[in-house]
């Protein structure tokens, strides 16, 4: 048997990498930004990753059958689309097959999901072995108990907020996981603890060679040995997704992190120990079947694949179906000369911009919408003047390059007439002397000796809030981050990059670049809105996740801020001229932000706005204002509010209570809707009603003759979106391993790491059921990204062919990509290499 | 003293006292019928609101009318604050469920099953019949299993509210001993009847001592204390607003049952003793426990269940009025601190703001506890001599001592910057803490009687208790690697074991029922099919030198 495990080359390390890989990291709580859960099978087409996850995993990557019944009932499947997609798979045949499968009735077997589908491929690991045979207590699984105590211990190793009791932080996960089990008198070991004490002093002090030993104890062949740890981090893959978050931030900063290797180690140890645990299976020609059953995973996942080919064929007929009134719309663009525009404003290309621009833009003929992401292109973490948090304000996959903070402007300071650095100081001192009492009084409320007393002296006090925050309020949000600071000095406080007085030149070059790839290079309105968003929710530990994901699950305001305060700067404009971009000197750039809960806009810093702006400024707050009630109206009956779409005071109010409301778990719905993508000038999608289901991207392929603009769009706010879409589309097919479950279960786990449903489990990432389902049907459709281009042929090749992720993603199915000829405005697909007219 | 003033109750004020819970009854039976999930749930929050007025209702009559009781119903002081509480808590729950749970598929079964748990809450407050309050605590008890198997489909939630199941039955059989010890006692189901009978005694029958005892235990059985109190921390699998529901109105019912008979409990020394060790011991293990723990929810119940030890204590002790005040201020806090359980990322932000302190050494907890310790002693002392105050009873002594304790973060040095050691602000809130406490001691004492000085061994008990909670609390702040912390660690993260040897034991009894059907609106994953039908056994197991040596390359040398 050993001999199998020698004779294939690979080192275990090697194994660990591949199967490690498979897992995507999942961002906490306060940065909770889409992740692709896929996104280590990106190299693999999306048909075999999806079978070999369902060999592995039990988990599907489209929805039942019985849904795509529905759909197609309900038109949204169009019988021509399915036809194409057989024609394109090479057998129209398959069409005829399809539609049978469809033509069944609905409701057989459950759910609907029918013969082929659900969990009955997965590969059992020994928990479900010793399941098949008697649990731990009764009404109990050793899945389950394996799963919590992992869970458990992962909580109590990586919480730094909710308890202040843990377990030594010296030492690996591993080793500490091996410190508790041996001390834990809740196991049902059959053979009692203190032989599995003994057995847990066999292992190796190292997780590697730990594994390579219990994966010959337990007879695994070498060749199924990624297969089986690939299906063990699955099988924990909340806190496997927490390990390759820990291993991802390590990253960034040059280092490295195991702790992903240590969950194989004990994921795998709980195996090996249960399994000496069970009389039946040890030494059992099961266990042996079982052990060399590893090595089929390949031929059961082609298996799987060609039972999954109808499954594939509908969902692409009906994304196909989706994007032929896109393609039908974007021909018929009227691509009018813009007249100069009074206003320009730019606005994150999440698709809950888009029923904002189109409302801002049916104001006046004036005004123009850019998209772009929401972070604007500066590169930076944010620390609260004051303060001792520092977090990242930009995409998840980049690491900050600078650090803003606020500098106090008004000469009446805190600190009287002292320079900026000193007014600085004492309202940091000042702050701080406050937020240590905070702190203090936390403890008070905490400490195992303090809570009776607590309770008693001050519980009462919380009779009178629970009726405060029990009857309905619409008042808008403080912002969090000024806590501890007085009114006065929050109004005197200006966030802006150090650099623009430091080094004006390289600040101009920071500047170049962004309004570059934004393709504002010329052409300037007298304003120009720099809007990012965020969102208002109460009570809600997934509020990050509706906040803006360009700025790292934040609120947009500090990068448009401090993008408005740099192009906004006279010297860095003098600078940006010899670079090529002539901002006139009557143009003010005007930072903003939409709460998209609201759809209410807020300009900041009007202050420094030129004297001669402020009609214009003062018409366009009006148009936003309207721009606002149009878009709510637009919002109202998917929040329930239908009946308010025509009493515009009364609407706003309600979806103003809503957003402060603590028992609301559907605030707003997020990005839950998103299909496509549309990367082109706005004049191409300007007229149409795209239902805040799409992205927006401004692209002018003309200004681009090296297609570098392109490569930066196709290798990031490409890969967000996609990211974006396939976080609610996994949400949606396997809620229960990409989702979080009800909302109304969810029990935060280490202040920020992410949530439990209910009492325990395996740490839960991705969106809850509320976010995707508004009760009576599904409120997000999982479709894949459809990305519209507008460009060349040859660019588009270009970077396909030199961005091996942008390949891959196109190449193996993971979203679709469409170009619009800029000439005649028609679409044509990438299929296999090649375009084809669509 | 509670016959004093008190008069027979006429008929109007019976209805007034029991119509709360028939307001609930009858909305019930409306939800049941009514059209649209909209109007369930209009129909309920009205009737949480009727609940809410006849409540307040109940407190005028009672302030105007004095104390009334009959046959059922009494109207006295600590009833008609119970009704209160329990319907105030009902109409923040009702409230925050209609949007919590909006597009539950099981909506209208959960607004009958919350309206009944709140109907028989209401009934417990103003019971004035031993039998009816056993059969509405059991009713409360059977109508919040309902609830908390709300998601009937999830194997913990089932587990959790079985356990709970069996430790209620058991409680309510205490409670029908108390019954049946009481009547042979004292003749009657009456409850101010028992309590004027036994104050009357000079010293107990031992009919009516086993009859206190009984109620003793079922208050420990449903207060959830230690090793009872697993249930309580693993029902996080109902939603929120059961949980608030549970932790501010349902669990604390056996402190109010407890107040009932004060004057039964100040005579039943074994009863005392009962209630202060098992309060002592789970409030100081779990409030130790409660910070090992790792979820928000979870700690929370954890901390429920120090409390609710804290709270037998005091009755154990005969500071009613503590009792009285904890029962009310935890619910209100707790309810508060469920419903808003989703803000706890937005804390941890806050928190991170602050950056962390430092933790404070020997020499700064030891001159913290001395200067909070002489504080209160002079606090304590100053109240005496005020016009109005009185020398304060050796057992609130005891609870002061808790105090200077709980005080000493606030006055502690944490900050690493000097310039910080001492926060004034801080300081000023260590002394009005104390003001507050003894305060609120005060004016609750005009509410409910003083009980009976407690015996010393009771108050040494506590002392040691709550102290060697600080001791241990402090050493984790101060020497959080030393050896004494990490041994101790695994025992308090695994809550000493209790509830998994207690769920062994009570599964073997009585095993829980199977799960239901999962009612999700998103498709779900089935298990993997095993089939384990044992193959004949070969003749060389191929990798049975597991069973012999697990690991060939373990530690070698």
């Amino acid at each position: 048997m050993t001999n199998v495990a020698e004779s294939v080359p690979v080192s275990i390390a090697d194994l660990l990498t591949i199967a490690c890989d498979r897992i995507a990291p999942t961002w906490p709580l306060d940065q909770f930004i889409a992740v692709n859960p896929y996104w280590g099978w990106r190299g693999r087409n999306i048909t075999d990753a999806a079978a070999a996850l369902s060999v592995l995993a039990g988990t599907e990557l489209t929805m039942p059958r019985s849904w795509f019944r529905s759909e197609r009932a309900a038109g949204r499947i169009d019988d021509h689309q399915i036809d194409a997609v057989a024609t394109l798979a090479g057998d129209v045949g398959l069409a005829d097959l399809v539609r049978a499968v469809l033509d069944q009735p609905s409701g057989v077997g459950g759910q609907g999901h029918d013969d082929t589908r659900a969990g009955h491929h997965r590969a059992a690991l020994i928990t479900d072995l010793c399941d098949a045979g008697s649990g731990p207590r009764r009404g109990q699984t050793w899945t389950n108990l394996v799963i919590h105590q992992i869970s458990q211990h992962c909580a109590a190793h990586f919480d730094h907020e909710q308890g202040s009791w843990h377990p030594s932080p010296e030492g690996c996960l591993f080793s500490s996981w091996q410190n508790l089990l041996a001390t834990d008198h809740g196991i049902p070991w059959r053979r009692g603890k203190s032989w599995a004490r003994s057995q847990l002093a066999l292992l190796e002090d190292d997780p590697n060679a730990a594994i390579s030993s219990m994966l010959d104890a337990l007879g695994i062949p070498g060749a199924g040995r990624t297969a089986y740890l690939t299906s063990l981090l699955l099988s924990v893959n909340g806190w496997a997704a927490w390990c390759a978050f820990n291993r991802f931030q390590a990253g960034l900063s040059g280092g490295d992190n195991d702790d992903i290797v240590d969950l194989a180690a004990i994921r795998l140890a709980w195996e090996w120990l249960l399994l000496g645990d069970d009389d039946g299976l040890v030494g059992s020609s099961l266990l042996a079947d079982w052990a060399a059953s590893w090595t089929d995973v390949p031929s059961r996942s082609a298996a799987v694949a060609a039972d999954q080919q109808v499954d594939w064929l509908l969902q692409a007929a009906a994304e196909r179906t989706y994007q032929a009134d896109i393609i039908t719309g974007l021909a018929h663009a009227p691509m009018v000369a813009i007249e100069p525009p009074a206003v320009q404003a730019v606005f994150c290309l999440d698709v809950r911009s888009e029923r904002f621009r189109r409302s801002l833009e049916s104001m006046s003929p004036t005004v123009q919408t850019r998209g772009f992401a929401g972070f604007f292109g500066m590169p930076i973490s944010y620390t609260p003047v004051g303060s001792a948090l520092t977090r990242p304000q930009l995409p998840g996959l980049l690491s900050p390059a600078l650090n803003v903070t606020e500098r106090s402007i008004s000469s009446a300071g805190a600190a009287g007439t002292d320079g900026p650095a000193e007014a600085r100081a004492a309202l940091a001192a000042q702050r701080s002397a406050r937020l240590d009492r905070r702190e203090r009084w936390d403890l008070f409320r905490s400490a195992p000796s303090s809570v009776f007393t607590f309770v008693e002296s001050t519980g009462l006090i919380y009779g009178p809030k629970l009726v405060e925050h029990s009857l309905a309020n619409d008042h808008s949000a403080p912002r969090w981050e000024n806590e501890g600071l007085s009114k006065r000095s929050i109004d005197s406080l200006r966030v802006g990059l150090d650099l623009v007085d430091d080094d004006p030149a390289a600040a101009a070059a920071i500047a170049h670049g962004v309004l570059r790839t934004m393709g504002l290079s010329s052409g300037f309105a007298p304003i120009v809105l720099i809007c990012g968003h965020g969102s208002h929710t109460t009570n809600n530990p997934h509020a990050a996740g509706l906040d803006c994901g360009a700025c790292g699950g934040q609120p947009g305001d500090v990068n448009a801020r401090v993008f408005a305060d740099l192009l906004n700067d006279p010297t860095v404009r003098q600078h940006l001229a010899t670079l090529g971009i002539d901002v006139p000197a009557t143009t003010w750039f005007a930072p903003a932000i939409h709460n998209t809960t609201t759809d209410q806009v807020t300009i900041f810093d009007t202050d420094g706005a030129p004297e001669a702006l402020l009609p214009a400024l003062d018409q366009l707050r009006q148009w936003l204002e309207a721009a606002g009630e149009r878009t709510r109206a637009e919002r109202s009956a998917s929040l329930g509010l239908g009946h308010l779409a025509d009493r515009p005071k009364q609407l706003k109010r309600a979806i103003l209570e809503r957003a402060n409301d603590w028992s609301q778990v559907r605030p707003e719905w997020g990005l839950a809707g998103n299909a496509s993508f549309i990367i082109a000038p706005r004049q191409r999608s300007r007229h149409m009603d795209l239902g805040g289901r799409t992205f927006l991207q401004d692209y002018d392929w003309t200004l681009d003759a090296d297609a570098s603009v392109l490569t930066a769009i196709m290798t990031a706010p490409m890969i967000v979106a996609n990211w974006i879409s396939t976080q609610y589309n996994a949400s949606t097919v396997d809620n229960q391993r990409y989702g979080s479950g009800n909302k109304v279960l969810h029990n935060v786990v280490g202040g920020r790491i992410g949530v439990f449903e209910g009492n325990g489990g395996d740490l839960r990432i991705g969106l809850a059921e509320q976010s995707l389902h508004d009760g009576r049907e599904l409120f997000h459709r999982p479709l894949r990204l459809s990305v519209f281009i507008e460009a060349a042929r040859a660019s588009l090749d270009s970077v396909i062919a030199d961005q091996p992720i942008v390949h891959d993603l196109i190449a193996n199915g993971w979203l679709h990509l469409l170009r619009i000829d800029p000439e005649s405005g028609a679409v044509e697909r990438w299929a296999s290499g090649g375009w084809l007219t669509a | 003293m509670y016959l004093i003033g008190s008069i027979a109750i006429p008929a109007w004020h019976s209805v007034l006292l029991l119509s709360p819970a028939l307001v609930a009854v009858a909305a019930v039976v409306v939800v049941r019928f009514v059209g649209s999930l909209r109007s369930a749930w209009t129909v309920a929050r009205i009737a949480s609101i009727v609940m809410m007025a006849a409540a307040a209702a109940a407190i005028a009559v009672r302030v105007l009318a004095g104390v009334r009781s009959g046959w059922l119903v009494r109207a006295d002081t600590l009833g008609v604050m119970m009704l209160a509480l329990a319907t105030f808590v009902g109409w923040v729950v009702v409230r925050y469920s209609q949007n919590y749970l909006n597009g539950d598929p099981g909506e209208r079964r959960y607004i009958g099953r919350l309206l009944t748990t709140l109907a028989a809450v209401c009934l417990v407050a103003v019971a004035n019949n031993l039998i009816v309050l056993t059969l509405a605590w059991m009713g409360t008890s059977l109508a919040l299993h309902g609830l908390l198997t709300f998601y009937g489909h999830r194997h913990a939630a089932v587990g959790a509210a079985h356990k709970k199941f069996l430790l209620a039955r058991c409680a309510d059989a205490c409670m029908l001993g108390a019954v049946v010890a009481f009547f042979v006692a004292f003749d009657t189901f009456r409850i101010d009847g028992i309590v004027a009978a036994a104050a009357s005694t000079s010293s107990l029958p031992m009919s009516a001592r086993i009859g206190i005892a009984f109620v003793g235990l079922a208050a420990i059985l449903k207060c959830a204390q230690l090793p009872f109190h697993g249930w309580l921390i693993q029902v996080m699998e109902a939603p929120t607003p059961v949980s608030a529901l549970l932790h501010a109105g349902v669990v604390n019912l056996g402190g109010f049952v407890l107040l009932r008979f004060a004057p039964v409990v100040d005579r039943a020394v074994e009863t005392r003793t009962m209630l202060v060790i098992v309060g002592s011991l789970t409030a100081a293990i779990a409030a130790l426990v409660m910070t090992t723990r790792v979820s928000i929810k979870v700690s929370l119940a954890w901390s429920t269940c120090a409390q609710m030890g804290f709270m037998l204590l005091q009755c154990g002790l005969g500071v009613w009025e503590m009792a009285l005040l904890h029962l009310a201020a935890h619910s209100v806090y707790k309810a508060n601190a469920f419903l808003s359980a989703g803000g706890a990322v937005r804390d941890t932000q806050r928190r991170h703001l602050a950056g962390s302190v430092l933790a404070p050494t020997i020499t700064t907890t030891v001159v913290a506890t001395t200067a909070a310790v002489a504080g209160i002693i002079v606090v304590g002392w100053v109240w005496s001599t005020l016009p109005f105050g009185e020398p304060l009873p050796a057992s609130v002594w005891v609870l002061a001592g808790v105090v200077a304790l709980a005080v000493v973060p606030l006055v502690s040095p944490l900050s690493g910057a000097a310039k910080r050691l001492v926060q004034p602000a801080t300081i000023a809130a260590a002394v009005a803490v104390p003001v507050v406490y003894i305060g609120l001691h005060e004016i609750l004492g005009q509410l409910v009687p003083h009980g009976a000085a407690a015996p010393l061994g009771l108050l040494i008990i506590v002392a040691v208790a709550l102290a060697a909670t600080f001791v241990v609390q402090s050493l984790c702040m101060i020497k959080p690697m030393g050896t004494v912390v990490q041994r101790l660690y695994p025992w308090i993260y695994g809550g000493l074991f209790l509830d998994e040897t207690f769920t062994r034991l009570a599964f073997r009894v009585w095993p829980p029922p199977t799960p239901g059907h999962d009612p999700s609106p998103l498709p779900r994953a089935a298990s993997p099919i095993v089939n384990r039908t044992p193959r004949p056994q070969s003749e060389h197991p191929p990798i049975a030198r597991i069973q012999h040596a697990p690991i060939s390359i373990g530690p070698v040398s």
